[in-house]
């Protein structure tokens, strides 16, 4: 015991309690992350190479991270917070804990896809689909709207993630395009209808091995797993809602430099990587078939192109995230 | 024809070729009514042999009949819960979950109409108050647990019961009278009894039969007196109580030893054997008091303890062979250490194998 | 996790001695004190955010038809996967303890190591052979394979320790072998089972990945995805609040089906050597029964783990990011035993050398902390950290604080059974040789539990290598376990990627388990 407890053990100990607050270290900026693992880490090994600055991310989804950097306030470790959908990027603009993005930044991308506040900025777009199970489903079967699937006749056949940001996003759309009574009326019925599951993954998964006959997802799900195995999509088509529907809904990532942050200028400078050619070109190339949102930078070619979705037009400043969470919390989904 | 006949029973331990025998062809009578003490130093095989009895074990070979139903053979085997047996274990091995109302009723059905009143009944018949039916085993002194296992072994009214080493877990004051009152008890109710012991003293005052057992083998069986008093070997002689073991040479029935000549309880003639006398055939006076005959020692060592004392002496006969032997007297007026004194030697000796 | 119910599984009864001064006992108490303080910290805080979130607001978010239906799974979870459990475990431990079951001690460990498979990649394997399996049934089997372990351990300790000599006395009475298991053998397993049914079931309560892969939804699951929708909200903080309450459900039906039951040996003598049963002609559907539960609690995991191995190939060996995972599993384990097993020194010493009102006090406390789920803890620290104490938030001291905080009663309790060992004579004499009481302290009865001690951080070692909620929530940032490695292969169903680390937590629990395995043996005298 004595040997186990002496005192350098008990140093170590004391040094590493001590190395934590030490981790995050000049030239180094921590990243809350509630994008897709895969795709931060190809950003930041991208941006580490192009400028030395190291990145650390933490990863989590998007409500969690802005409620808790609004709990944070200005003591907030984060320098940098990236999305997947913009409500979240929202509630951290209402709270003022983000700074102004720098204007060069801002002239790299489409106007419709980041907020006039210049506050945050949009880094990459999906949207929402119907995926379907082609030997369940034929084409005229098909919800025509986002509305439909609240019909008793889908009982128990589609499927859906409500606790994840994705879901929360289209249904803050809904909220947006429709009003609290209807969406909450929506809720309800959906309640009735869907099966839960967790991720948007295992919806496809579902929807594949025919457990359910359609899901609510994002796009590049799909297309990501085709290009990998097609091992959860092989039976899977999508169908776009189109007509301005809540189910055409686009959403827009985010991503915005807290005014907490102890690094603004490293900070400053992910935020523009990414939305630079060379960030933009990751999502052109690399696996996550989200589409780009710089200005001229090209989607994969493999995507229905982002004109053609007919999504209804959304201020994403307008989207609430906190008026979803307690509207899904209400309808009994959290 | 007696109650329980034991014949050839025989049961081995252990693994395929290094097996070891328990119980090495045992053949014991008991008779109706009877209590039969088997004694034998711990690992002779006496448990086992119990365990056969009871049913918890099949034998190898041999038989067990309890008054003419075969309960173990080569061909039959009654297991434990059909057979008429009581059984009491070494700490009582009472139902610590139970009370010990229900202890006691284990055995009773539990529809039976008179259950109440026999639990009653058991429990006063042990000398126990009712007021501990409603306790736990735990809350009960060792001897009051070995009153209660015998009123629950007694609760089925078995035809024999079998105590295994029930008194050897209480003080030594508790067991002599809890030997008494398991005794009586026993008597009253007209159970034959079978006592397995290590504890020579217990089984020569409880038991009618005493059988004598080592390495798995019954020795000699017979009466209590007739077994302290005249024991085939010197290990029997030596298990049941002190003995003073000597050489001698057996001559018309008398034995010629280092104590002189002794008369012996035999009528075979050996040329060379060895005699056993018990210490209280041998008087030892010294001084003025001294009779007739005996031999003359010299006490060379004294050991005092309490009432008693333990002397050496040195015998010191004509011929001058020299021998010294160790007795134990009352401590009171035994004679000082290089004293002289004169050793007699009353009634026979017992002649050994 | 919920290591107070450990204290069933290890048995340890404390022998109580005097104690050796009373000046000493003064600094050791209040050190006592002060972790039993820090260890209702989390509890204190959940009922101050209910008091604060107002009556009518916290009404709103508990009375309402989720939490109902949370609690009927929550209770059919319960009802039907401890009795399952228990059975499984009566049946399996009474075949390895008390039967001439062939290559009995062999399938003995076989009923332990399922252990040393974390629950979530049990769950992991069933959904990867059968991908649609989900709801209450399969909630049921994996849990049930997951965690029959728990129960029998001690019923196994328990069936060794019991006295023969009570069945020969129910045979000589009349009663038939299963007449004596039912009326003699099971009443007395009692404890254990009463023991391993509350470790199981707060287990249930506070387990996340299994369900998630099944998908069935429990009180933390749900807290969990509150936690991602609303980081602390109130919403979270009320179920944590019902989970509370469930938790405190178990320990007091736990006492009242235990009840003041003594089952220890009456009278002295020693207890006579087990003659097995003979299983004779159905020997062979026993052996059948070992192999199946094998099968399904061993083959399945393994045939799954090896399955995506060989699928991934060589590239999800991403040896970079593996051996990071290590190394932050590593130091979070060995600060976190090191901890726990520091703090649980002043209590362990308390409750054998100086029982007493405090000590029974203080360790009621402690066994209700630590059946609080880790998700309960972890999100009582975030709250307070970021609210109240911004230094400590995100930093490696609050999570080993967390750690030290579920694990306590895995480390009190071995510490505990070694320091009974410790005779109190050496302390004395130490002192009488001129070592002031600390020193006398530290150099005999200190040193002599060290193997005690080190048991203890094992076990909580093999905790912290699987948890996965609070480390998700309370991890400084960078960190990355090897079950949140795991757990973020597995969410995006990259099975493959998550393939090597689910090999590498089995591999590291495997030698836990069998020290386990050893440990229990050894407190049942063999």
């Amino acid at each position: 015991m004595k040997s186990m407890l002496s005192a350098p053990v008990l140093c170590a100990l004391a040094g590493m309690l001590l190395a934590a607050p030490a981790m995050a270290q000049d030239k180094e900026i921590i990243v809350y992350n509630a994008q897709h693992e895969s795709l931060a880490k190809e950003w930041a090994a991208g941006f580490t190479r192009d400028t030395g600055i190291k990145v650390t991310l933490r990863n989590g989804s998007d409500s969690e991270f802005s409620n808790q950097i609004v709990a944070e306030g200005k003591a907030s470790p984060a320098d940098v917070f990236l999305t997947e959908n913009s409500p979240a990027m929202t509630q951290v603009e209402q709270a003022g804990l983000f700074a102004q993005v720098d204007p060069d930044t801002l002239a790299l991308v489409e106007d419709q896809y980041r907020p006039s506040s210049g506050q945050w900025i949009g880094i990459a777009a999906r949207s929402t689909v119907f995926a379907y199970n082609k030997t369940k489903l034929t084409e005229d079967q098909l919800p025509k709207s986002l509305l439909d699937l609240a019909d008793p006749q889908w009982k128990g056949r589609w499927g859906a993630s409500p606790s994840g940001p994705d879901f929360q996003a289209i249904v803050s759309a809904l909220l947006q395009l429709k009003g609290e009574e209807v969406t909450a009326g929506w809720l309800k019925a959906m309640k009735a209808n869907f099966k839960a599951y967790r991720g948007n993954n295992t919806v496809l998964k579902a929807v594949n091995t025919g457990e359910i006959d359609g899901g609510i997802i994002y796009h590049y799900y799909w297309f990501g797993d085709r290009a990998r195995t097609a091992e959860n999509s092989n039976e899977v088509e999508l169908h776009y809602f189109r007509n301005g529907d809540p189910g055409a809904f686009v959403s827009i990532s985010g991503g915005g430099v807290l005014a907490s942050s102890r690094h603004p200028q490293e900070a400053q400078a992910f935020l523009k990587w990414i939305v630079g050619k060379a960030g933009q070109q990751v999502l052109r190339d690399g696996t996550s078939y989200e589409y780009t949102v710089g200005k001229g930078e090209a989607s994969n070619a493999g995507l229905v192109p982002l004109e053609d979705l007919q999504a209804p037009k959304i201020d994403p400043h307008t989207l609430n995230s906190r008026k979803v969470t307690d509207l899904m919390t209400d309808a009994g989904l959290l | 024809m007696s109650f329980l006949e034991l014949s050839g029973l025989r049961k081995s331990y252990g693994p395929v070729g290094a097996r070891v025998a328990a119980v090495d062809g045992v053949d014991l009578a008991v008779a109706s009514g009877g209590r039969t003490a088997i004694v034998g130093p711990s690992g002779c095989g006496k448990t086992t042999l119990l365990r056969l009895i009871a049913g918890f074990e099949r034998p190898d070979a041999g038989s067990i009949e309890l008054d003419g139903t075969r309960l173990a053979g080569p061909d039959a085997f009654v297991p434990a819960y059909r057979r008429p047996i009581g059984l009491v274990a070494q700490d009582g091995a009472l139902f610590p979950h139970l009370s010990i109302a229900a202890n006691i009723g284990f055995g009773i059905a539990r529809d039976a109409p008179d259950r109440q009143a026999r639990i009653a009944e058991l429990v006063r018949l042990v000398g126990l108050d009712e007021a501990f039916l409603q306790r736990r085993p735990h809350q009960l002194s060792g001897g009051q647990q070995q009153r209660v296992a015998l009123a629950r072994a007694l609760a089925r009214k078995p035809r024999l019961m079998l105590l295994d080493e029930p008194f050897s877990a209480l003080d030594t004051g508790l067991r002599a009278s809890m030997r008494k009152a398991v005794a009586g008890v026993l008597e009253a109710a007209g159970v034959t009894t079978i006592l397995v012991t290590h504890d020579q003293a217990e089984a020569l005052s409880f038991a009618d039969q005493v059988a004598v057992m080592r390495a798995g083998s019954l020795i000699q069986a017979g009466t209590p007196r007739d077994l302290y008093l005249r024991p085939r070997n010197r290990m029997v002689a030596e298990f049941l109580g002190e003995a003073i073991i000597l050489p001698a040479r057996i001559e018309d029935g008398r034995a010629h030893c280092l104590l002189g000549v002794v008369p012996v309880d035999s009528t075979v003639r050996h040329e060379a054997a060895e005699i056993l006398l018990r210490p209280e055939q041998i008087g030892l006076e010294a001084g003025a008091a001294a009779p007739a005959g005996g031999v003359d020692v010299v006490v060379t060592d004294s050991e005092f303890s309490g009432p008693t004392c333990t002397l050496s002496v040195r015998v010191a006969n004509g011929a001058g062979e020299a021998g010294a032997l160790v007795l134990r007297r009352a401590a009171a007026g035994a004679p000082e250490v290089g004293t002289s004194a004169r050793l007699t030697v009353s009634g026979s000796a017992h002649l050994l194998d | 996790m919920q290591a107070s119910a450990d204290s069933t599984l290890i048995a340890a009864s404390a022998s109580s001695r005097q104690s050796a001064a009373p000046l000493r006992l003064s600094w050791i108490g209040l050190a006592a004190v002060l972790v039993t303080l820090l260890a209702l910290i989390p509890l204190g805080f959940i009922l101050w955010v209910t008091v604060q979130t107002g009556w009518e607001t916290a009404a709103a978010l508990i009375f309402r038809p989720r939490v109902g239906e949370l609690l009927v799974n929550t209770l059919l979870l319960e009802v039907l996967a401890v009795p399952a459990c228990a059975a499984l475990s009566v049946a399996l431990a009474w075949l390895t303890e008390r039967s001439d079951l062939p290559g009995a001690r062999l399938w003995a460990w076989l009923c332990v190591a399922p252990l040393a498979v974390p629950a979530f990649i049990h769950s992991y394997a069933w959904v990867t052979i059968v991908p649609g399996l989900n709801g209450l049934g399969a909630g049921v089997l994996v849990s049930v394979l997951a965690y029959f372990p728990f129960l029998y351990l001690p019923v196994s300790a328990a069936l060794r320790r019991l006295d023969p000599a009570l069945e020969d006395a129910a045979a000589a009475l009349g009663h038939g072998p299963w007449s004596v298991f039912f009326r003699v053998v099971l009443p007395q397993l009692r404890l254990a089972l009463c023991g391993g049914a509350l470790l199981v079931g707060l287990h249930l309560l506070a387990e996340y990945g299994l369900f998630v892969f099944v998908r069935f939804d429990t009180f933390t699951t749900a807290i969990v995805d509150q936690f991602q929708s609303t980081f602390n909200g109130p919403a979270a903080n009320m179920l944590a609040g019902v989970l509370i309450a469930c938790c405190f459900a178990l320990l007091a039906l736990e006492m009242l089906a235990r009840g003041d039951e003594r089952y220890a040996r009456v009278g002295s003598g020693a207890a006579r050597r087990l003659v097995p049963a003979s299983l004779g002609r159905a020997t062979w559907p026993c052996l059948l029964l070992f192999a199946l539960v094998t099968l399904l609690s061993l083959g399945v995991p393994f045939y799954t783990i090896a399955r995506w191995l060989w699928a991934g190939g060589l590239q999800v060996w991403r040896l970079d990011e593996i051996s990071a995972a290590l190394g932050h599993t590593t130091v979070l384990a060995l600060g976190g035993a090191l901890l726990a097993t520091l703090a649980a020194i002043p209590m362990a010493w308390l409750s054998i050398r100086a029982p007493g009102r405090l000590q029974r006090v203080l360790e009621g406390c402690n066994y209700m902390v630590g059946a609080l789920p880790g998700v309960v803890v972890a999100l009582a620290l975030v709250t307070l950290t970021v609210r109240y104490l911004l230094p400590l938030y995100q930093t490696l001291a609050t999570i080993l604080v967390a750690y030290m905080l579920m694990f306590l009663p895995r480390a009190i309790i071995s510490l505990r059974a070694s320091i009974a060992q410790a005779p109190v004579e050496l302390e004395q004499a130490a002192m009488n040789l001129g070592r002031k009481p600390l020193d006398a302290l530290w150099s005999t009865t200190i040193r002599l539990s060290a193997p005690g001690a080190a048991a203890g951080m094992a076990l909580v070692a093999l905790g912290i290598l699987n948890e996965l909620t609070a480390t998700q929530m309370l991890a400084p940032n960078g960190t990355r376990t090897l079950a949140l490695a795991f757990w973020a292969y597995s969410g995006e169903i990259d099975y493959a990627a998550a393939a090597p680390y689910a090999l590498i937590m089995v591999a590291a629990s495997l030698p836990l388990t069998w020290l386990l395995y050893v440990q229990s043996k050894k407190m049942a005298g063999q």
